[in-house]
């Protein structure tokens, strides 16, 4: 305000553009994708979901596992289980002369997940022994595990175990019988340290070690590596999710993406059409949503009829497909009739639009938004039923993995091996809270739109 | 020339310096940028301007309307009757919203409960500010919608929103904002939804009931022909700022902003004498993401001079009650603001 | 000059269900000649929305006719008749903002008539959006813009352009203004008006503003419930109203003239416009009028021609 010159109160040139628009260009999409990337939820949503279709479609190429091949070496093993191996010769029955008594319960030699070798004293007054095993140590309540053996002979003091060894600490319990065979109190325990061993044969067998490999006896090896552990029956739980994964998410977002083209080709015939055709059409829309889902769904697949070798995707997927599309189908429908009202609908009739370009050029591409936060919705509640069917045993039929069915199984050994719960169950957890969060995240962002046009 | 006016009144209601922000998607919305104006007892201010001038937000934000976030009051004070009220709810042990400042909006059924009756909704805050029994508060409902002269008030009463018309449900909503007794009637486009014939019966309502209760209104609009019709003093608003106020007369017949010229020469002339051309004000406000350094008229100025796109211009007084934010007003200017002024009675 | 349109006793009900209908044309007749501007004036709910979108044919007529250059239009539209009147009636819609497809590109909404007439090739096509673009107001290289990004009155030119692009001769336009601000209503008034010359149009100008109406249109019709109360020159009804109707209207509408306003007497009336599911019985304003006669509440009146002045009426002071 101090030194104003008389130059400051020259006219302005008329250079300013009167209608120039300075902020860029953006198309609906550009514009929704932009409001996206700003919502931080949604976008680890999105990196999440891409991230679980590589998983689907590339991991099998990465990880070639066979999901069916068991490893009978580790059953039920948890991730980052020790997987060392020794090489061994064959079994060779034990030979038990020249063995000195007089210490005990005693381990001879080295035990192994091939054998266990045990030899011990008779203990005083005993009519007969009785081997008990356990994987925990002996406490006053004297809970000794699974029995082994039994001898009524003070003569036999030695005992081989070779059944299912594990490379675990087990505790091995020799209880002296009475007369009638009853359980006397002075028992013996010691504890001792399994190892994992295999011989070459089985390791060339099991594909572990090539034939020519040149391998000593007292060799170490790695057996097979399994990221995510093995469920009960030995197989790798990272491929069986995967090809898990492959069902979950081809039922997922096959599903979705078919009632929701039908749901989009109804509506849109009803709400376009209007009057009786669409009252007609409307009320059996009502119908398919009065049917009971879950019993409709048990119904279907018992008339379909899974046969050996079948793994029950394809009744599942249409069962679903025939009974979630009304809704869509309905939200279609009310976009229309409100799409009809809009100034862009008569402007394009009275240019002399045909009914179909109408419908093609500006009802559908205005539906999408909608149409996409519907599929991203539809997605995880479908997945989610999946898995629920599944996992009650109505969905895919073993040996065909899925999301549901592992965890099915897994929920059996929950407490000694949570693992082959906690993968499947957490991959169906991210799964449906990733296309949720995308979802609303999608909604928001082409909401938005909507609302930044009034 | 530049000097404040001494304040000879008791005034009701004194904004200064008012500047309110919004975080957006898009950036920062600087939809108000240092507002100042005063409410004399009993006498209407109308805040004029089109769309986006922050006419709203202004009043909004005295009224503790705005969410926040995203709004951000970043400036200023409002003072009623000496007290602050700017970020408060109670002044003097009296809650401001209802009680001192009544508000009546554009869309009335987006203020009212569309469960509960008419009458129950005007007697519900009697029941808690003035600690009245529910039948006393309900026979004043009554009262108050026969004062808003809706026929057959007491069937009225109760009655759900739906059931009433637009202009009914204005009638119903000025009511409710009178039910305390405020000091100051905020009106924010009121008529704005309405169709002439109704808004005519309501602007007359608002002039009846002003007379009666003595309050001051705050009139928002951008319908200069309201102004015309209600107001005492009028504040033309652009850009987020005041850029012409005075006594309504020295507004319409002595315009000196040329916004304030513009619009009225954008509007037709009634006069059947005169078949005058209709002059728009060619372009669209600016963008208040990120406004413009000088004045925000400057685009769309027919006057414009080199010193508008770089500094805002300041208020300059013509009469003691009258100024205009224009360099072509100031001391400085060579241009003589004379040639400006529309001839009066034209 | 000769009559380009002629509206015969049209009328538009709207059915409800449950045998309730909406009576929101009845019996309106109504003449546009060739290069005149008729104003078409009314509160909401009188219907004249109703009314010039039954003319396009974007209602289906319940009854009465519509005449365009003395050829009877047909009373439901198929695909292919609007394909054959888009070069001749063309409309231009109150709300910029549903009026244009927001999936589209403005390139595509203007070009759009072009397309489904003559296509005459995406280059040709591109040139004449872009001429079009230019003589609204707008800029070329808006073409590969969105409708969002423009303001409203911008996209009232792009409404403009989309309607203008086919040539036709008469042009509806539904309250253009209203939905714009008063700096914003000139520019698009004074682009209509220059429109007009260049091309010879003719206009059914539907708006609630009474004064906008005025200046304007030629000739003035003021509509209530469904039926005409009045027409006549825009000045003559404007400044000597005849109708109580009119008259009301006319004096309810505030002036930015403060002394007049001042000096004016309240001229509000009480009541609202009744719903046009229930239209009452005799004239439809009488449940309102400040001047009702017994005859009003039983007989519906006709609008008739006035002896001395060049005026339609419907009302018994007249009768």
């Amino acid at each position: 305000m101090t030194d104003l010159s008389l130059a400051d109160f020259q006219p302005l040139e008329p250079g300013q553009e009167i209608h120039g628009i300075s902020r860029p260009s953006q198309s609906y999409w550009q514009d929704a994708w932009a409001r996206l990337k700003v919502n931080k939820r949604a976008l680890v949503s999105l990196y999440l979901v891409i991230g679980l279709l590589l998983f689907t479609i590339a991991g099998p190429w990465v990880w070639t596992v066979d999901p069916a091949q068991q490893d009978l070496d580790q059953v039920s093993r948890p991730p980052g289980a020790d997987r060392n191996a020794l090489i061994v010769a064959d079994y060779a029955p034990w030979q038990t002369e020249g063995l000195s008594f007089g210490e005990g319960l005693k381990v001879v030699g080295d035990p192994t997940t091939q054998a266990v070798k045990l030899k011990w004293d008779a203990i005083p007054g005993a009519n007969g022994h009785r081997i008990y095993r356990n994987i925990f140590p002996i406490g006053p309540e004297r809970s000794y595990g699974i029995p082994r053996a039994e001898f009524f002979d003070n003569r036999v003091v030695t005992f081989e175990d070779r059944l299912d060894l594990k490379a675990l600490t087990y505790y091995y319990v020799l209880v002296p019988l009475g007369p009638r065979g009853e359980l006397l109190d002075n028992y013996e325990v010691i504890e001792v340290d399994v190892h994992r061993v295999t011989t070459i044969v089985e390791a060339v067998d099991r594909g572990l070690i090539e034939e020519s490999a040149n391998l000593q006896i007292g060799d170490e090896i790695n057996l097979d590596w399994h990221p995510f552990g093995t469920d009960y029956l030995g197989r790798d739980l990272l491929a069986r999710l995967m090809a898990g994964a492959r069902v979950s998410l081809f039922i997922g977002i096959g599903a979705p993406f078919l009632f929701v083209l039908f749901g989009v080709f109804y509506g849109s015939i009803a709400g376009f059409v209007g009057g009786r055709v669409d009252q007609v059409m409307m009320r059996f829309a009502d119908f398919v949503v009065a049917l009971p889902f879950l019993l409709f769904m048990i119904l279907f697949k018992i008339s379909f009829g899974i046969g050996p070798g079948e793994s029950g995707v394809f009744p599942m997927l249409v069962a679903l497909v025939v009974l979630m599309w009304p809704a869509t189908s309905r939200l279609v429908r009310g976009q229309i009739l409100q799409i009809r009202e809009q100034g862009y609908i008569h402007a394009s009739q009275l240019l002399g639009a045909p009914t179909r370009y109408l419908i093609l050029r500006h009802m559908i591409p205005n539906t999408l938004g909608v149409v996409l936060v519907t599929i991203t919705f539809a997605i995880p509640s479908a997945i989610f039923t999946e898995a629920f069917l599944s996992f009650i045993g109505m969905g895919v039929a073993p040996p065909t993995p899925s999301w549901g069915s592992m965890s099915n199984e897994g929920i059996k050994t929950m407490l000694t091996t949570p693992h082959e719960l906690i993968f499947p169950a957490l991959f169906i957890s991210i799964t449906v809270l990733a296309f949720n969060l995308l979802g609303d995240g999608l909604r928001d962002a082409l909401d938005a739109r909507m609302r930044n046009q009034e | 020339m530049n000097s404040a006016p001494a304040n000879s009144k008791e005034l009701l209601l004194e904004v200064k310096d008012l500047a309110v922000e919004f975080d957006t998607y898009g950036g920062t919305v600087q939809a108000v940028r240092g507002v100042n104006f005063s409410v004399e007892e009993g006498k209407t201010l109308a805040i004029v301007g089109e769309s986006g001038c922050g006419k709203s937000v202004t009043v909004q934000s005295m009224m503790g309307l705005i969410p926040m976030p995203p709004g951000r009051i970043t400036s200023g004070s409002a003072r009623l009757k000496g007290h602050e009220i700017l970020g408060r709810t109670i002044v003097n042990g009296k809650e401001i919203r209802g009680s001192e400042i009544g508000m009546i909006f554009q869309d009335p059924m987006t203020s009212l409960n569309p469960t509960m009756t008419i009458g129950d909704q005007i007697a519900e805050p009697l029941q808690v500010h003035r600690g009245y029994s529910y039948k006393k508060a309900f026979a004043e409902a009554i009262r108050l919608l026969e004062m808003s002269k809706i026929p057959e008030a007491a069937k009225r009463a109760r009655q759900y929103p739906f059931e009433f018309s637009g202009g009914m449900l204005q009638r119903a909503m000025i009511a409710m904002a009178i039910a305390c007794k405020p000091s100051i009637l905020i009106a924010d486009e009121p008529t704005t939804a309405l169709d002439v014939t109704i808004q005519a019966q309501i602007l007359d309502l608002l002039q009846d009931l002003q007379k009666e209760t003595g309050m001051a209104i705050i009139l928002i609009t951008h319908d200069l022909g309201v102004v015309a019709r209600m107001a005492d003093e009028v504040a033309v608003m652009y850009a987020g700022k005041i850029v012409e106020h005075g006594m309504v007369d020295d507004v319409f017949y002595r315009s000196a902003h040329p916004y304030t010229l513009g619009l009225k020469d954008a509007m037709p002339n009634n006069d059947p004498s005169l078949q005058h051309e209709l002059k728009p004000i060619e372009g669209s406000p600016p963008d208040l993401f990120s406004p413009p350094q000088g004045c925000g008229y400057t685009a769309r100025c027919p006057y414009a001079m080199q010193i508008c796109s770089k500094q805002q211009g300041e208020n300059t007084y013509l009469t003691e009650h009258h100024f205009s934010r224009c360099w072509l007003h100031n001391s400085a200017s060579p241009n003589k603001p004379d040639q400006l002024y529309f001839k009066e009675g034209a | 000059m000769s009559n380009l349109l002629e509206v015969v006793e049209l009328t538009k009900f709207f059915d409800m269900g449950r045998n309730q209908r909406v009576h929101a044309v009845e019996d309106v007749s109504l003449t546009v000649a060739e290069k005149e501007i008729v104003g078409l004036v009314g509160e909401s709910g009188s219907g004249k929305s109703t009314f010039g979108k039954t003319v396009l044919g974007l209602h289906d007529k319940t009854s009465g006719q519509v005449k365009f250059r003395g050829e009877v239009l047909p009373q439901k539209y198929q695909p292919k008749d609007y394909r054959r009147l888009a070069t001749n009636m063309q409309m231009i819609f109150q709300d910029p903002y549903s009026s244009l497809n927001p999936r589209m590109t403005i390139g595509e909404i203007v070009g759009e008539g072009l397309k489904l007439h003559e296509n005459p090739g995406a280059s040709v096509i591109k040139e004449r959006v872009a001429l079009w673009l230019e003589k609204v107001g707008l800029q070329p290289d808006h073409m590969s813009r969105y409708p969002h990004e423009f303001s409203g009155g911008q996209r009232q030119r792009i409404g403009i352009a989309r309607a203008m692009i086919l040539e036709p001769e008469f042009v509806v336009c539904d309250e253009p203004i209203s939905a714009l601000d008063v700096s914003v209503q000139a520019q698009v008034i004074n682009l209509l008006g220059e429109l007009k010359e260049s091309m010879g149009l003719t206009l059914l100008f539907i708006a609630h503003d009474l004064s906008m109406v005025r200046y304007v249109s030629d000739r003035m019709a003021v509509m209530y419930l469904g039926s005409l109360v009045e027409v006549g020159k825009s000045d003559e009804v404007y400044f000597d109203p005849k109708h109580p109707y009119t008259e009301v209207l006319i004096g309810s509408n505030p002036e930015p003239d403060p002394k007049l306003e001042r000096s004016r007497p309240s001229t509000a009336i009480q009541g609202e416009i009744p719903s046009p599911v229930n239209v009452p019985a005799g004239c439809r304003f009488a449940n309102r009028c400040p001047k009702v006669m017994d005859v009003c509440k039983n007989v519906t009146p006709q609008l008739i021609p006035l002896k001395d002045v060049d005026r339609q009426v419907a009302c018994h002071l007249y009768q």
